[in-house]
């Protein structure tokens, strides 16, 4: 995409269905203002993506935010540190099998 | 000399909000700055998750206790969006100037706290302040509040202006030309000023791009890119107004970037009064919303003071299903190890404090 002028990283986030996940890139082209949106499909269990570091430099922080909030692994990224501090890093608050409020205490 | 690795915070610098920053220093050069963020952390993306539309404003406003009505307001658009309602014809009118006074404050707030970072202690800061507060009252005339208005609702505004808003908001106009054009006496004539930010953490127009840097951030670096512009909401098409931008990417360009803006806010503000039309502004009772279909997914921008603000939103019946926020302090913040890298250990807070970050909306 990097190829077609999309030069521009605006976000990287992820939704839970449930049974599965969606990892969801949103870029830019800043000469033609044009803004395009991708989805990639995974499963719930041991979810693996690629990093996208090589390409956009802006992936950093959305990367190890992913990889807290919801527990997706970033293949080809060794990050020494998560992004929150002093967040346990076991729990994944942003799936939907977290549930506000129950596993708020546990958290604590 | 060896590498020292210095412990800065955790502190609460020039805009409000904590942040703990590693630094390596070499003699007096840094070498590498890692940001801690979290300490304001709340989880608000997942509180939005178990409430229901219009439970949820007053969390988006203070994710930027700056200029809570430009959140509030990419949020009733996001909602919009989901529930399929338009905003009425005067109230986007309406909304328009709120959101560029609202964009005013935030900028001579800034401009206060960034002398104050730099050191030229209290005098810019007064004056500021003495003009962000007449921002201000109006602001509170139209929400009833102070701080934080939640003053958007679906379709409009909580209540109608009043009588006499476009009197006063001229008068304020006419006033904030003569004063803010005074500042530049104490800053763009003062040497100190300029030695302090100019050629200090550069940054290219490629690394802009790259590192995804918005708003007045990523325009100082010579990108002419702003909603407004690139995609027009509201009634911005209508307006004539220009973007400054420098190409320099310093400290000092950061400045004059959100100080030109001030004028450009003035400048649609008298445009938009003119237009006004006359007509109902307000929207919907909160309890009237139920959204009839559910598109698959929503995303809604606005161009808020500090940059580029989305939300990626799921909708559901009456809650968000999941609700993403990009938050322009988020993306700037990020770019803080490349800027400073080789600078000096004195210009950390200069250059900290050009990017305009606030920690309600980075720690989320």
């Amino acid at each position: 995409m990097k190829t077609q002028g999309f030069d521009y990283l605006k976000k990287i986030t992820a939704v839970d269905y449930s049974t599965y996940l969606e990892v969801v890139y949103i870029i830019y082209n800043t000469r033609e203002r044009k803004e395009e949106i991708l989805k990639v499909k995974l499963p719930s269990a041991n979810p693996v993506v690629e990093t996208v570091m090589g390409i956009y430099k802006a992936a950093d922080w959305y990367e190890r935010e992913m990889q807290e909030m919801f527990g997706i692994m970033i293949k080809g990224r060794n990050a020494k540190r998560l992004l929150l501090e002093e967040w346990n890093g076991a729990d994944h608050p942003l799936r939907k099998s977290f549930v506000w409020g129950k596993d708020y205490q546990k958290v604590q | 000399m060896s590498i020292m690795r210095i412990n800065v915070g955790p502190i609460h610098p020039s805009t409000h909000g904590v942040l703990r920053m590693v630094v390596d220093v070499d003699g007096d050069t840094i070498e590498n700055v890692e940001p801690h963020i979290g300490f304001l952390h709340r989880g608000v993306e997942k509180l939005c998750e178990t409430r229901m539309y219009m439970q949820n404003p007053s969390y988006f406003e203070k994710l930027d206790y700056i200029s809570p009505m430009s959140w509030g307001d990419l949020y009733i658009g996001a909602v919009e969006q989901a529930v399929g309602i338009e905003c009425k014809e005067a109230a986007q009118y309406a909304r328009v100037v709120l959101i560029e006074l609202q964009r005013i404050a935030n900028h001579l707030l800034w401009i206060g706290t960034l002398c104050n970072d730099i050191g030229q202690l209290f005098t810019t800061f007064m004056w500021c302040f003495r003009d962000r507060a007449k921002v201000l009252k109006i602001l509170e005339d139209v929400a009833g509040q102070r701080m934080f208005y939640v003053n958007m609702r679906v379709g409009g505004l909580n209540r109608p202006l009043p009588a006499d808003f476009k009197d006063r908001t001229y008068e304020l106009c006419d006033y904030l030309l003569t004063s803010v054009a005074e500042y530049e006496k104490v800053m763009d004539h003062n040497e100190i000023f300029k030695e302090r930010l100019k050629g200090v953490g550069v940054l290219s127009s490629e690394d802009a791009i790259a590192y995804g840097v918005t708003g007045p951030v990523l325009r100082a670096s010579g990108i002419e890119e702003d909603v407004r512009k690139s995609m027009p909401y509201y009634i911005y098409d209508k307006i004539s107004f220009s973007l400054p931008f420098k190409s320099e990417g310093d400290c000092y360009a950061r400045y004059r970037v959100r100080y030109e803006e001030i004028f450009q806010s003035i400048r649609i503000i008298r445009q938009v009064l003119d237009m006004m039309p006359e007509g109902d502004v307000v929207g919907q009772p909160i309890k009237l919303i139920n959204p009839p279909a559910k598109p698959d997914t929503v995303v809604a921008r606005r161009e808020l003071p500090k940059g580029e603000g989305l939300i990626y939103m799921v909708p559901d019946k009456q809650k968000p299903y999941r609700l993403s926020i990009r938050a322009p302090g988020f993306v700037n913040l990020a770019v803080l190890p490349k800027l400073c890298k080789g600078e000096k250990f004195a210009d950390l807070f200069a250059i900290f404090g050009s990017l305009d970050v606030i920690f309600g909306e980075t720690d989320r």
